[in-house]
Parts: C-alpha cells; structure tokens; sequence
C-alpha cells in the first residue's frame, strides 16, 4: 500500500509550503557565496527551506536549500503529520524498512521527466548548470551536495546508491572522495582500478526526499528498493542516455559518465559533516562527464554542510542510529531504544537499555564498534530504561552523575575512523585511525539494593495521587505552562 | 586590459614554492570572459613570482583548508595542460 508521499522533488516542495515551511525566493540570488550564506544561516536558525527562483547568471534554472534539515521536514516526506515526535518517525522508519523490499519498476523514456533535456557530447558542461560557490575557501563550486551516485558492481547485478560530494573541476570533469569502506568505495577501489577499467556513474541531483533518505542510508537492502519501502510503493526508474545504469524518472537532473581508474585529482576543501573542514585538499576519486540530462526549469538541491543543523547531520545520525536499533535489537539485547543527536554530528550513540546483567553496556558498545558503521560513531552513552534516550537533558544528567569517570568508562584503540575527525592528529587522519569510548551510565548490579542512590525527580518521589493532584490543578495554581 | 586574476591552493609551506621556475599547477580562474566559467581548474603549466607585479597576472594564495592569504603573487600562464585520456 503506498504512503501518502511524494513522486518528485516538486511535489515535495509544494507539501512543503503547505505546511508553512518554505520561503520562496523571488529576488536575484548569487550562485556564488549568497545562496551557500542564506542555506547556512537556514540551518543555523533551523528556518524554512529556502527555494530560489532566480539565479544569477543561470535563467531558467532555480535551487532549493536545506531540504530535510529539520524532523518536521522528514515527517512531511514520510507523509506523516508535520509535528510528528523523533520516536514517531523513529518507530514508522523501522516498520517501514523492516520486511520485504519493494523492486523498482522500469518506465520509458518517454514518461521519464528527466529527459525533457538532453545534452550529449560538448553540450554535456557542467559549467552551464548552476553549481554553487558553498562557502568562502571550498575547492571548487559543490553542485552534488545533496543528490546520490549510481553504480554498479562490476562482477555483479548489485547496484548502489550512495552520497558522495562531487565538486566541478573543468566542464566535463568532478571529483570527490570516495571512502574506502563505503559500498562505492569498495566497488571501485576494489574491483574496477585493479582492472584499470572506468566505472560508469550517474549523479542524480533533484530526487524525491525519501530517495536522498534512502541513499545517505547505512542499509544493506539496494537503496532503490530501500526507497520502495519508505515509499510503500515501486520507485520509478529510467535507463541512462550512455550507459546501462537506471536512475529515477522524475529527477531534477541526471549526470553521466564515467568515474577514471588511473587519475586522481586535488580536490576539497569543503565544509563536513563534522562542521568543520578537517580533511586536506588532496588528490580524490574523478568523474568524467558524457551527458546531462534534466526536467524543463531543473531546481538543483543545495545542502550547506557545518556546524548543526543540515540534513547530513539529521538524517545520518536518524539512519544511523536506526541501524544500530536494529542490529542490538537482532541480537536480543534489552534495549529500550537507539537515538543520536543530529548535534553530536553522529559521533555520539545513546542507546537505553533494560540493565539485566552485568556487562551490558559493554556488550552493547563491543557490538556498536564492531559493526561495519563503526567509523562514523566514536562515543557511545549507555543509560538504563530510568532515562529518556530524547531528552539531552536526562542523558547529560545521567552521563554526569551515574558513569563513574573511571570504571565507567572504556576506551577502544586502533579502531577504523575517518579522516575528518576534527579531533584526531595529522598521522590519524593520514591513514583513517579512529579511537571509540564506552560511557556506561548504569549503576552496577552487585551494588546492594539498599545502598543505590535514589533519582529525586517528580516521576520518581511522590506517590501517584500526589502526582496526579498537582498535574491536575497545576493551571489553577496559576501556571500558565 | 585589466589584469586575469587565478587562484590556487599551496599546501606545502609558501617559503617551499619555488619562484620563477615553469612549473605545473592546478589553477582556478577568477575572471572568466562568461561569469558562469568562474572558479573553473585547469592544469598549468606557470611561472609564479611573490611580488605582485612581476608577471602579468595576479595569483591569488590559498592554504590547505581554503584559508586566504592576504596578498596577492603574480603568475604567467605558459600553457593549459591536458591530463585525460578519457
Ligand atoms: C550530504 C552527505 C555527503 C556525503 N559525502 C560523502 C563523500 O563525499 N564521500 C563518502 O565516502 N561518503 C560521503 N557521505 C556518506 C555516505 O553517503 C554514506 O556512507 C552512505 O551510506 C553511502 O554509503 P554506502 O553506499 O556504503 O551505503 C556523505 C553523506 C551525506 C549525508
């Protein structure tokens, strides 16, 4: 049975100004620097998404910013109701993609919106679409930075969908860093520069939400059926002008070509996930352009990386964390629930736990750090079932209080990590060396009862009439809250 | 004619760059004839002096992590290299 979302990115965009969360902009906006300042301070203040109808230089083409960078705006594109909680949409996720996956479904070219354009051979210049200047000092102008790339396995039917940033170096080429242990990363690396051959690639810019959900997803289902599933219908896909890869029909814009095997190229610096830029400008993965394709008035998606809020921050630490639910919840572990603050930039995993024996939280954290995510997590907060894994305020309370700053805390050494820690050394981010800690917020079980401290909190020290009697007058005291 | 204006980014020390010497470079052009083409790379091969009227443009520095440097080089752009076989 199909959700009540969204076919395309216009459909999407139209929800959202429904719901009062989209600022159209009317006036000229600059494609370098001003637009990349407005989608920042969007994020900063968590505001409306910003959509530009007017870019300079580029007539005809428009932008939309910040798209998903708020819960209330994955809500809307999981069609549910705007003000729906974390663990509503938490929970909904889980349902959703728990089960069988959905196979996509192949349409014509002819019913295919992003072939309304078609540019091939010298026509096909990245420099006649308008990528954005992001921020002050990036490496080149970023116009994949929202969007995903689609390849293929050599050996292989396996297709992957996956996020990686592309910045424009000339007209026909981009480059960006591939990660080793990404799917793409192991793809290419593994299989296709050993060969020396090209990887042919397609960039899709302009998806439905859930598609952008589905690619920067951590799960090991094909992102296309992924999407199917948070759709709870088949994705509509289209072959490519000059290649065999498929992509969805009703994206904004679609880049093809090939990804080189014996070339690498400087590129970054770019803001990161983190919020910071941490990784050098160094030679990165490159991507040679054969054709473009796109819908009539094509809206290239913009996503400012930095300091919290962005939609790579919301959605990887949601996917992320979800993830791990699953995997713990797989391995019958008492948890009460998984939840990483987009504002911890996914380092942080808080997961809840029933304390039923001893070694819980190290259980928890061996399997957390063991998993095939563990570079993007280097911190992992266990509470018990007392603390509400959503509210920063019990678990910070529950970090200073109850994780004795010795026993409770185990570190992890030598372990897979990424070079954009921005706390790690030089030497440790040259070659992706990652360090994890355990924070165990569980009182031991060989404590004797009568010695535990007690929470003094309003749920846990007046008896239940009490309770009730002062929620219940609590407006005639004279509270307005 | 007003001066070109390039970019590039330096990551080993500025004292390291050698002046004065062809040498090949990724640039970025700042003043492009269609403002759509600005910030395009192109491998160079270039001469480069820290004073910023020795040659006939201007090559504006950046280090590693895109931090500008406050005063400009100048650059003579001998020829745009092409590194694809593809
Ligand atoms: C906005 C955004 C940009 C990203 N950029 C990169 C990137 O440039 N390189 C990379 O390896 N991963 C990047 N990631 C992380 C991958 O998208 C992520 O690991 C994703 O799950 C794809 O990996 P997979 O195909 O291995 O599942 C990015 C994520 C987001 C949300």
């Amino acid at each position: 049975m199909p959700y009540p979302v969204f076919k395309d990115n216009r459909e999407f965009i139209k929800a959202l100004e429904a719901n009062n969360d989209l600022v159209t902009i009317q006036q000229e906006v600059d494609w370098d620097l001003e637009m990349g300042a407005i989608v920042r301070r969007v994020c900063e203040k968590k505001s409306a998404s910003p959509y530009f109808k007017k870019i300079k230089d580029y007539p005809g083409f428009e932008a939309f910013g910040a798209p998903l960078a708020t819960y209330k705006r994955l809500a809307i594109a999981m069609g549910m109701k705007p003000d729906a909680s974390v663990p509503e949409i938490s929970d909904e996720y889980v349902k959703r993609t728990t089960g069988e996956p959905i196979k996509s479904v192949f349409v014509d070219k002819r019913k295919a919106s992003c072939k309304e354009n078609i540019w091939l051979g010298k026509d096909a210049d990245l420099f006649k679409l308008p990528g954005p200047m992001v921020h002050d000092g990036d490496g080149g102008r970023y116009l994949a930075t929202w969007h995903f790339v689609v390849s293929k396995d050599l050996d292989t039917e396996f297709v992957n969908w996956g996020m990686y940033r592309q910045m424009v170096f000339d007209e026909k080429t981009m480059v960006g860093p591939v990660l080793p242990f990404s799917d793409m990363g192991k793809m290419f690396y593994g299989k296709y520069v050993p060969k020396n051959k090209p990887m042919p690639f397609a960039t899709v810019i302009g998806c439905d939400p859930l598609a952008g959900v589905a690619a920067c997803a951590p799960s090991p289902i094909p992102e296309d059926e992924f999407t199917g599933m948070l759709m709870g219908a088949p994705v509509e896909l289209v072959k490519c002008e000059t290649n065999d890869l498929y992509v969805p029909a009703h994206a904004e814009i679609i880049i093809e070509g090939d990804v080189i095997p014996d070339i690498r190229i400087d590129e970054a610096p770019f803001g990161e996930y983190t919020g910071y830029r941490t990784s050098p400008r160094e030679p990165r993965t490159v991507y040679r352009v054969n054709a473009i394709t796109f819908r009539n008035n094509p809206i290239v998606t913009v996503s400012n990386m930095g300091v919290p809020t962005d939609e790579g921050q919301l959605l990887r630490s949601f996917s992320l964390g979800l993830e791990m639910r699953k995997l713990l919840e797989s391995q019958g572990i008492p948890i009460t629930g998984v939840f990483m603050w987009p504002e911890s930039t996914h380092h942080l995993v808080v997961v809840g736990v029933r304390p039923a024996y001893s070694g819980i939280a190290s259980q928890i954290a061996n399997l957390v750090f063991g998993s095939k995510l563990s570079p993007w997590f280097t911190m992992v907060v266990v509470v018990d079932d007392d603390t509400d894994i959503y509210n920063k305020d019990e678990v910070i309370h529950a970090l200073c209080t109850k994780c004795h700053p010795i026993r409770g805390i185990r570190k992890y050494e030598q372990a897979p990590g990424t070079p954009l820690y921005p706390f790690a050394d030089p030497e440790e981010r040259k070659w992706s060396r990652g360090s994890q800690v355990l924070f165990d917020c569980t009182f031991p079980l060989d404590w004797p009862k009568a010695l535990i401290p007690i929470k003094v909190s309003f749920k846990n020290v007046y008896p239940k009439e009490i309770q009730e009697k002062v929620q219940k007058n609590w407006k005639s005291y004279g509270f307005k809250d | 004619m007003a001066k070109k204006e390039y970019d590039t980014f330096v990551l080993t020390e500025l004292s390291q760059v050698p002046e004065d010497q062809e040498m090949e470079m990724i640039v970025r052009d700042l003043t492009p004839a269609d403002r759509r083409y600005k910030y395009r790379s192109f491998y160079a091969t270039a001469m480069v002096s820290k004073s910023e009227s020795k040659y006939p443009d201007l090559l504006w520095v950046r280090l590693g992590r895109g931090q500008l440097q406050e005063k400009p080089w100048s650059v003579k752009i001998l020829k745009e290299v092409n590194k694809f076989s593809y």
